[in-house]
């Protein structure tokens, strides 16, 4: 097979049934108008109309405001900086991982421990941070006897932010790497370059899409960060979205918040669009050559495999490190002071902790499969079918997604507090914002599978009488069934670990355990909230496990694909 | 497992749901899932943290029979959602939290009033003039810093306002940031108390004190722990908090400023709109009463009871012999928070 | 223009992987080869027999687990691929799809550091080599399969490699392409006289370019010759059976002498112009190909019944029961009265030559 790009599966012409197709259709639409446009048109209102009129007033102070500019300063490098260590290091460890034949046998390992940052609730980086790198610093000072070190800053936040995040990039560079086949570099090699001329003149270039698309991932993270500058970024470096969120919650002050929020969106805007355009269209898809199962070429010579592997499981061991502080914090009376082993913390989680547990757990359960639906639905619609207003459902569909935490909480915030649709105080709206903001990762892999599937599958299911739910179900279904379940893995994860969006949408009745954690950090109650960390920990991993296995068991043989990952 | 390679087989193993009636099913189920319901009831958010607030209202639940069902918020939290849900309010009493927070939630217009019995035992202070709130302990505000911290740099714990202006504290301090903090409020009055509400002077002091400045945090404990552990050399906390650090076994030093230092009341309201005014009353009455605040001492909670009638722990009260407590004019600083908030974050948080 | 040809030798070449899970596999066992200089030799298997492996140790992309690879009289064993000199082809080419087609073609000179006019000059000469003079700025996704495997071929000489090693270059091609493209490929390789080595499992192929043909069967060469070498004179059932049909048909030698045999096969006495390669009393394989037996009605020979005729235009093939065997037989030419129906007793008449007797073991 001649190497080809990638040929766009043509839209299909098989359409369901007319009162179907445009009820769903319609049905789809009420959702996202509601659920989507309508908070942000509430975030808009309350930014720039005062009293009806519209006022710009407020929006010009607080872009002159010295305070928010250096904000949004402070905002844009922490992000750039984020952006580029951590697709840096995504990109070693992807390369390692695939092209270092001593770490075959790790890359399991290596697996799982980039996978942890990206399952934890948030705070887990911050606290074993400032317990390891702080003044009286596990590492700087027991270990190293260095005194006073600063650890709240932008140096802190942005190493934190960078061991967060770099497993996305590693996640978005791992496959492309695989997909780029080694005949490429053993073509290379055989005519005679050395092997870093061969990495430099042929795999780079060919990664390189991929690598502003993990920049840009990267940037947007960070940018959205709320909960890792909370901890480390202290008073002297002030972010965004904590300021939007101090803004609202200390002062009360909706109306800066939205604001400041909106400031936000320009630069996320932005990378939204790069995304989209930019490095879309620049892909270079590669077939891979015959499988040698025995192909043995060494892209990266002894010594260079050797540093590239030690080096990946340094910052591997960092991690885990990280994770046995949580752990040990979880399990001792009162960390730093009273280093008693006791089991009161996971006692207290489960009965005072118990409604905020049951709480989060239902709501992540019920939002799973409604996550996962809505997924493959509008992937499907957007990915296969045509109708008037695709491109637009496309777009709409992605804005939660792409815009950070605080803005959709707050967004969300105004518009469901009053009439008509008060759902503040529901699980409804915890429920909605996790679905509404996290299945584009669904709806974005079912396209991509959609794409893989050649039109005529359905022409033949149709030419055979079924009608189009019939194709859908038999045909469609089982075809995209890793993306279903990488959309349900994925509303699970983040329902049991986001905060930026739902801090503002807690109340009385429902509680999350990200809240809870977070109010027993600032309440200095180390042990429950560790304890809680854990638990999540403990619950993601069991149940990604288990959706993975239930994934392998539905899938034919012959259609099996990756794990769910984030 | 088997060897079918053909997807349409798997697919007949699909379960048949209709997946229409499967979204309505499981929107309806937040709405329908039956929530423990004691015979009565009532909804609070409480400022006071979980296990301050949780001890007082099982006692409150064991005592009358009504389950409180809280969630707990810092005092500015607190006050931005009974703002924010004021058209549909969602709960019935806000419950404990800095009397500044009460006045400005008074000036808002967010209580309704409601005076309980024993209001007329307390001093002035200690109730709102309109009646819209009323409080049910008192928390001095200390200087708290590491043992070790001190040995080292060979410093005795800070017995003035300006110890805390000592350069060996530079980026060593913790403490609460206005935005966020009822704490952190007491604490800026109280400077400026001190100063004999000279504004100027008070804020040229605050600017002094940044350059001490570790990190401004969320709530008004939140530097506890840091200093406990060393990581910080001390603060300006609640006694409440203080205390609670100690007993932890942290090893810190309580002190307090010879210039005088201020003290918070700890309110308990009644919001407006709420929906189960029966109950809320009850927990108002008996919060106000000593029927609560004796509960206090034997729980180890360390607010001094705002009740004449209640004896403040023998332990506390030692710690507080050598205290001088200043009053803060509470309607002065209910008019005037936003504003003096206002310029501390743009003078002296922003400064740095 | 071209280098001395070199000779190239491989001597006790093995190579032994582990895998995961099915344990050690030793693809390739004790190889011996020589490979003259300017010579186009193919490896010919089925898959899994090693010709690929073999081909990638010589290349330098797996290192052998022992033996060793002569260029000439250079010991390349330990050398690393980028420094051996070779061109490959790969199967699926590995062109570089985000550089042009003249920058493909011009990469290894580039490695070279060679002058820009000099490049450009062996590139455009490269390119007409292969017929693809002014297709330079195309990208390689606009390129026909074809069009790449040239362009594959085209970078690979375009540095004068010492040894050319072809990977199956044509088996992603139609079949009307591959002929006319290895054509292609041998006219270029004796123009060049480059010594060659080429990997298939595509017999016609193999004979077609060859001028010698390695057939391989796990990991060791079973036979290796001229295509008419192992086509008349296999010396295993496994060649025999390999290239082409074969009549594999079990004999007794009754009279051994030097270049005249006769056997007892089918019943039937029979004078061969052949060796024997045992001793009288024995018995040995006869292999006869199906184009060198005669079916007439009546004659001198075992006679047996047609089971099938199948017509190809050309020619036509005959199944024909004779005792307990069943004989492969074709008739070039074929007119309808010569035919033979199912069900006809015919006579087949063996051939006095082009007969191959093989031990039984």
């Amino acid at each position: 097979m001649a190497a080809s790009v990638q040929t766009i599966a043509a839209r299909s012409s098989v359409r369901p049934e007319a009162w179907l197709w445009r009820g769903g259709l319609l049905g789809i639409w009420l959702l996202l108008l509601i659920f989507i446009v309508y908070p942000l048109l509430m975030l808009f209102s309350r930014a720039f109309l005062d009293d009806g009129h519209l006022s710009l007033q407020a929006l010009g102070a607080a872009i002159s405001a010295p305070k928010n500019l250096r904000a949004l300063g402070n905002s844009l490098l922490l992000a750039m900086m984020v952006g580029v260590a951590g697709t840096l290091l995504g990109l070693i460890f992807a390369f390692t991982v695939e092209r270092v034949r001593s770490a075959r046998r790790v890359s399991r390992l290596i697996d799982f421990f980039t996978f942890l940052p990206l399952i934890s609730p948030p705070f887990t980086t911050s606290i074993a941070f400032v317990f390891s790198f702080g003044p009286r610093g596990l590492i700087t000072y027991e270990l190293l006897g260095i005194k006073n070190v600063q650890v709240y800053g932008l140096t802190s936040t942005f190493a934190a932010e960078t061991l967060t995040y770099f497993p996305i990039a590693y996640l978005a560079l791992r496959p492309m790497l695989a997909s780029i086949s080694t005949s490429l570099e053993e073509a290379a090699f055989s005519l005679g370059g050395s092997r870093w001329y061969a990495f430099r003149t042929v795999t780079l270039p060919l990664v390189i899409p991929a690598l502003a698309n993990a920049f840009l991932l990267l940037f947007g993270c960070s940018l959205a960060d709320f909960a890792t500058p909370l901890i480390l970024a202290g008073s002297d470096f002030s972010v965004l979205p904590t300021e939007a969120y101090l803004q609202i919650t200390g002062l009360f002050d909706l109306k800066s918040g939205a604001i400041l929020s909106l400031l936000l969106l320009v630069p996320a805007g932005l990378v939204f669009y790069a995304q989209e355009r930019v490095v879309a269209g620049r892909s270079y898809v590669t077939v891979t050559g015959k499988a040698g199962v025995l192909a043995q070429h060494d892209s990266v010579s002894g010594i260079a495999g050797a540093v590239l592997l030690g080096f990946c499981l340094l910052v591997s061991a960092l991690i885990v490190y990280f994770y046995l502080l949580l752990f040990y914090a979880s399990i001792v009376l009162a960390f730093g002071a009273n280093h008693t082993l006791t089991l009161d913390h996971y006692r207290v989680i489960f009965s005072e902790g118990l409604p905020a547990i049951r709480d989060t757990l239902i709501i992540a359960l019920i939002g799973m499969p409604l996550g996962g639906i809505y997924g493959i639905t509008i992937g499907y619609l957007v990915g296969r079918t045509t109708f008037i207003s695709r491109k637009a459902m496309e777009a709409v569909s992605m804005l939660n997604y792409a815009l950070p935490g605080t803005i959709v909480g707050i967004a969300y915030l105004l518009a469901f507090n009053d009439e008509p649709l008060a759902l503040t105080g529901t699980a409804a709206i915890l429920i909605a914002c996790y679905v509404f903001r996290y299945s584009p990762i669904g709806i974005r892999t079912t396209v991509a599978l959609l794409q893989q599937i050649d039109r005529s599958m359905e022409e033949a299911s149709a030419s055979l009488g079924a009608g189009s739910l019939t194709t859908f179900r038999r045909i469609m279904l089982p075809l995209i069934l890793p993306a279903f379940f990488a959309g349900l893995g994925v509303v699970f994860i983040r329902s049991m670990t986001a905060i930026s969006a739902t801090i503002f949408l807690v109340s009385i009745n429902w509680t999350l355990i990200t809240v809870k954690i977070l109010e027993n950090m600032t309440e200095v109650a180390l042990g429950p909230a560790a304890a809680f960390s854990v638990f999540v920990i403990v619950v993601v991993v069991l149940v990604t496990s288990m959706l993975n296995v239930l994934l392998q068991r539905l899938t034919a043989p012959s259609l099996r694909v990756g794990k769910i990952g984030a | 497992m088997g060897s079918r390679a053909i997807a349409g087989e798997r697919a007949d193993a699909f379960p048949r749901i209709d997946r229409r009636s499967l979204v309505l099913g499981a929107l309806a189920a937040p709405f329908v899932i039956g929530r423990a319901q004691a015979a009565e009831s009532l909804k609070a958010y409480s400022i006071w943290p979980e296990n301050y607030a949780r001890p007082m209202l099982e006692a409150f639940e064991k005592a009358s029979g009504i389950h409180v069902n809280f969630i707990r918020f810092s005092s500015g939290e607190a006050l931005a959602r009974l703002l924010a849900e004021r058209g549909n309010p969602q709960v019935d009493v806000l419950f404990g939290g800095p009397v500044e927070t009460f006045t400005a939630g008074e000036e808002q217009g967010i209580f309704e009033a409601y005076v309980p019995p024993s209001a007329s035992d307390l001093p002035k202070r200690f109730k709102s003039a309109q009646g819209m709130w009323t409080a049910i302990a008192d928390d001095p505000l200390v200087f708290m810093t590491n043992t070790k911290f001190l040995q080292e740099h060979n410093l005795q714990p800070p017995a003035s306002w300006d110890d805390l202006l000592n350069p060996a504290y530079k980026s060593m301090l913790q403490m609460a940031d206005a935005r966020t903090s009822g704490t952190a409020v007491t604490r800026i009055f109280s400077i400026l108390q001190v100063n004999n509400r000279n504004e100027d002077a008070g804020f040229a002091y605050m600017k002094k004190l940044r350059q001490n400045i570790q990190a401004y945090t969320k709530s008004g404990g939140g530097g506890t722990v840091p200093v406990g552990l060393g990581q910080a050399a001390g603060g300006i906390f609640f006694i409440v908090d203080a205390l609670f650090t100690k007993q932890k076994g942290y090893d810190v030093q309580i002190s307090f400023p010879k210039e005088g230092i201020g003290s918070a009341a700890e309110c308990i309201g009644l919001v407006k709109g709420n929906k189960n005014g029966a109950a809320a009353r009850k927990l108002i009455d008996w919060a106000a009463s000593p029927d609560m605040q004796s509960l206090l001492a034997p729980s180890k909670i360390n607010f001094l009871p705002a009740h004449p009638k209640v004896a403040p722990d023998p332990d506390l009260a030692a710690v507080l012999k050598q205290a001088k407590i200043i009053e803060i004019d509470d309607r002065w600083a209910g008019d005037n928070r936003k504003r003096i908030i206002d310029r501390w974050v743009a003078e002296v948080l922003n400064a740095g | 223009m071209a280098a001395q040809s070199i000779e190239i030798r491989l001597q006790g070449i093995s190579a032994t992987f582990h895998h995961e899970r099915r344990g050690d596999i030793t693809a390739v066992k004790n190889l011996d080869l020589e490979v003259r200089p300017g010579e186009f030799l193919t490896l010919l298997g089925s898959s899994g027999c090693g010709k690929t492996t073999t081909l990638r140790m010589i290349a330098g992309f797996q290192k052998p687990s022992s033996g060793r690879i002569l260029f000439g009289d250079e010991d390349v064993t330990r050398l690393a691929a980028n420094q051996r000199d070779i061109g490959f082809v790969f199967q699926n080419y590995a062109l570089f799809p985000h550089l042009s087609v003249f920058e493909n073609v011009a990469y290894g000179l580039r490695v070279k550091r060679q002058g820009a006019a000099l490049i450009e000059s062996s590139v455009d000469a490269g390119l007409r080599q292969v017929g693809l003079h002014g297709m330079d700025d195309r990208m390689i996704n606009e390129l026909s399969g074809g069009q790449q495997q040239r362009v594959a071929l085209a970078r690979a000489i375009a540095i004068r490699p010492r040894v050319l090693l072809f990977d199956e270059p044509l088996s992603n091609l139609d079949a009307q392409l591959r002929v006319q493209m290895r054509s292609e490929i041998v006219r270029l390789q004796r123009e060049l006289a480059i010594t060659t080595i080429y990997v298939t499992h595509d017999q016609e192929e193999a004979m077609a370019i060859s001028d010698r043909i390695a057939i391989m069967d796990s990991g060791q060469i079973a036979q290796i010759g001229t295509a008419e070498q192992l086509y008349l004179r296999p010396t295993s059932r496994f060649v025999a059976g390999f290239l082409g049909s074969a009549n594999l048909l079990r004999g007794t030698v009754v009279a051994a002498e030097s270049a005249k045999t006769v056997i007892d096969i089918l019943g039937h006495r029979w004078e061969l112009a052949a060796n024997s390669p045992v001793a009288a009393g024995r018995p040995v394989d006869a292999v006869i190909r199906p184009e060198a037996l005669t079916l007439a009605k009546q004659g001198a020979g075992p006679r047996g019944r047609v089971e099938s005729r199948t017509y190809y235009g050309d020619k036509a093939e005959y199944l024909v029961r004779v005792g307990d065997e069943l004989i492969q037989a074709v008739q070039w030419n074929p007119s309808t009265e010569d035919a033979f129906c199912d069900g006809d007793q015919v006579c087949v008449q063996l051939p006095a030559s082009s007969v191959q007797l093989l031990a039984v073991d």
